[in-house]
């Protein structure tokens, strides 16, 4: 890495603050997510208690810790530790499609790529630095999440149950394997995509076909058929970081001068 | 030395369209070569293959020795670079672009910011350099570009018709900015105009191009004595004889086609002989512009 490269990369994070439909997509979906979910979702329990008897039949299903505690404690343990963490997985993948998007396609679209190709790094320097800068504000993004999430359930789980909820080892592999490998393969999809895709839209609509997977996961889990334990998510991760190797490659093999001007 | 070489060049374009076919040419240094042809004669796709953006189905060509299909990177840290579809962020200042490309270029943050400042007083930019280039007008973001062409003082300069969108004041600036370039720091220009007025005044040499071909290439006095040799004769009279009147001008000035100095005393002559004033004579030898036209349309009427 040098200073030529952290200078792309330094103008590919500030160009988020100046694009404001892709400000408040990376902000509303987190907002979302981590903090309005949760917190709709605790209250809603604890002002209408009859709605929470169905889902203490569900957590029956879960190895919830043995707890001296109240059936509302072992709700937002259930919220923290078996709901958010496949939902918290929309953010990276959010958050690296909508910034890779705009760092390739968006370029292409407004014919500023040409003018950065003629700068004295090689292909390959470039193309790191792009996917350096999407990955770390998909990053910036994931960790103001999760400690805002983190916040909000403290503050209610204190609030309500007199003690604090703790986030369990299933965090630690979403935080630093899932969502790190994740963000890469929204990234080198996106990649390709830009060397068909005339607009940023267009690149966007392939990165959807990253939520299947997770959306199958929440279906999964709310039937019963799929329990996410912490070896599940190793194994996820695992297979993540193979797949993000072995596209990234293959991007970096798509990001060629002849098919990236092409138009 | 040799700086930019171009030795049986060809493109191909993967559609099967000959762009560039067998085309020679050496520059050396300093040399402001003007690279002249019709709209689709090959201009901007040899400025492709030179930059590296495009490598030759045939042939090679080479900037400094180096080959800008292997080695773009080297090649880019050596040249300037201003195509019609080249744009800046329209969401930075004319400034912060600039600070931008001079750091991608290896400048630090103040060189660049300096050398920036610099371009922009050279250019007329000066006032809008707080400006985002979104309120920029289409000749400002042309001189602009030139200005990141030149912020890290490349040896050489690329330019396609870096001049298409100026108002003339701008563009005799750019153009003496272009002269004064080449002469005084030795930077060697290649650049594509159809202005050809504009392109006799600071080239020195000339490669005339269409589809794909180089019709002719040399100084304007080469290419006058192997394209249209001769001169054409001005002559302000009256009392114009017979055999000389098919010559006349709506304006009745005669334009008479001489191929050596010895005509003028002899049609004078004829003039004063049949009673006629003469108030002005000159000769006027082929400009580009006429050598452009004799080219093209010589090859016209062969086929
Ligand atoms: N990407 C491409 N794919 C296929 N053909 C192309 C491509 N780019 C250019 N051509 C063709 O190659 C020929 C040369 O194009 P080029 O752009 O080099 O012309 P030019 O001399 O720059 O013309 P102009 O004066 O209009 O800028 C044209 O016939 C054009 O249609
Ligand atoms: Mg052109």
């Amino acid at each position: 890495m040098n200073t030529q490269m952290a200078a792309i990369i330094k103008k590919d994070m500030q160009s988020i603050t100046c694009n404001k439909r892709m400000f408040t997509t990376l902000l509303v979906v987190p907002i979302v997510l981590t903090i309005f979910l949760p917190f709709v979702f605790i209250l809603s329990i604890y002002f209408v208690p009859e709605e929470g008897k169905e889902l203490l039949a569900l957590l029956e299903m879960f190895p919830i810790p043995v707890q001296s505690g109240s059936s509302l404690k072992s709700i937002i343990w259930f919220m923290l530790n078996i709901l958010l963490p496949v939902f918290f997985l929309i953010i990276p993948i959010m958050a690296s499609s909508v910034m890779s998007a705009a760092s390739f396609v968006g370029e292409k679209e407004k014919r500023t790529l040409e003018t950065l190709l003629y700068c004295p790094l090689s292909l390959k320097q470039i193309f790191r630095a792009k996917v350096i800068a999407s990955f770390l504000i998909s990053m910036l993004v994931s960790a103001i999440s999760f400690t805002s999430m983190l916040i909000v359930i403290e503050t209610l789980s204190y609030a309500i149950t007199g003690s604090f909820t703790f986030p369990d080892a299933k965090w630690f592999f979403i935080l630093f394997l899932i969502a790190p490998t994740i963000s890469l393969i929204a990234i080198t999809l996106i990649v390709q995509m830009s060397a068909r895709a005339q607009s940023i839209e267009d690149a966007q609509q392939g990165a959807v076909f990253l939520l299947i997977p997770v959306l199958l996961l929440l279906i999964g889990q709310f039937t019963g058929i799929l329990f996410i334990s912490t070896w599940l998510l190793l194994v996820i991760g695992i297979l993540c970081a193979l797949a993000a190797g072995l596209l990234l490659k293959k991007s970096m093999n798509h990001f060629q001068y002849e098919t990236l001007l092409k138009n | 030395m040799n700086v930019i070489t171009l030795t049986e060049l060809s493109k191909i374009y993967p559609g099967g369209k000959k762009a560039v076919d067998s085309v020679n040419i050496t520059l050396s240094s300093g040399e402001v070569f003007g690279f002249l042809g019709p709209n689709g004669a090959g201009k901007t796709t040899t400025i492709k293959l030179l930059g590296g953006m495009l490598t030759p189905t045939q042939g090679s060509c080479t900037v400094f020795s180096l080959d800008p299909a292997k080695n773009p990177e080297k090649v880019h840290a050596l040249c300037g670079v201003v195509t019609e579809h080249a744009q800046m962020y329209d969401a930075l200042t004319g400034i912060q672009n600039l600070i931008f490309y001079g750091s991608i270029y290896g400048l630090t943050p103040s060189e660049s910011k300096k050398r920036g400042l610099e371009l922009l007083k050279q250019l007329e930019l000066y006032d809008a350099k707080d400006q985002k280039l979104s309120a920029y007008s289409t000749g400002m973001r042309q001189r602009l570009s030139f200005a990141r062409a030149l912020i890290h003082q490349p040896k050489i300069l690329f330019l396609d018709e870096p001049t298409s969108g100026l108002d003339p004041e701008s563009a005799q600036n750019v153009h003496d900015m272009i002269r004064l370039l080449s002469k005084e720091n030795g930077i060697t220009v290649f650049l594509c105009t159809h202005q050809l007025r504009y392109a006799q005044e600071i080239c020195t040499r000339y490669g005339l191009m269409e589809k794909g071909n180089l019709l002719a290439e040399g100084t304007l006095t080469q290419l006058r004595s192997k394209v249209c040799s001769g001169a054409t004769m001005k002559i302000k009279a009256t009392e114009i004889p017979h055999e000389l009147s098919c010559y006349q001008t709506p304006e009745g000035i005669l334009e008479i086609p001489i191929q050596s100095e010895e005509e003028i005393p002899k049609t004078a002559r004829r003039i004063i002989e049949s009673g006629g004033n003469i108030y002005h004579i000159s000769t006027v030898l082929p400009s580009l512009e006429d050598i452009y036209f004799h080219l093209t349309t010589r090859k016209e009427s062969l086929k």
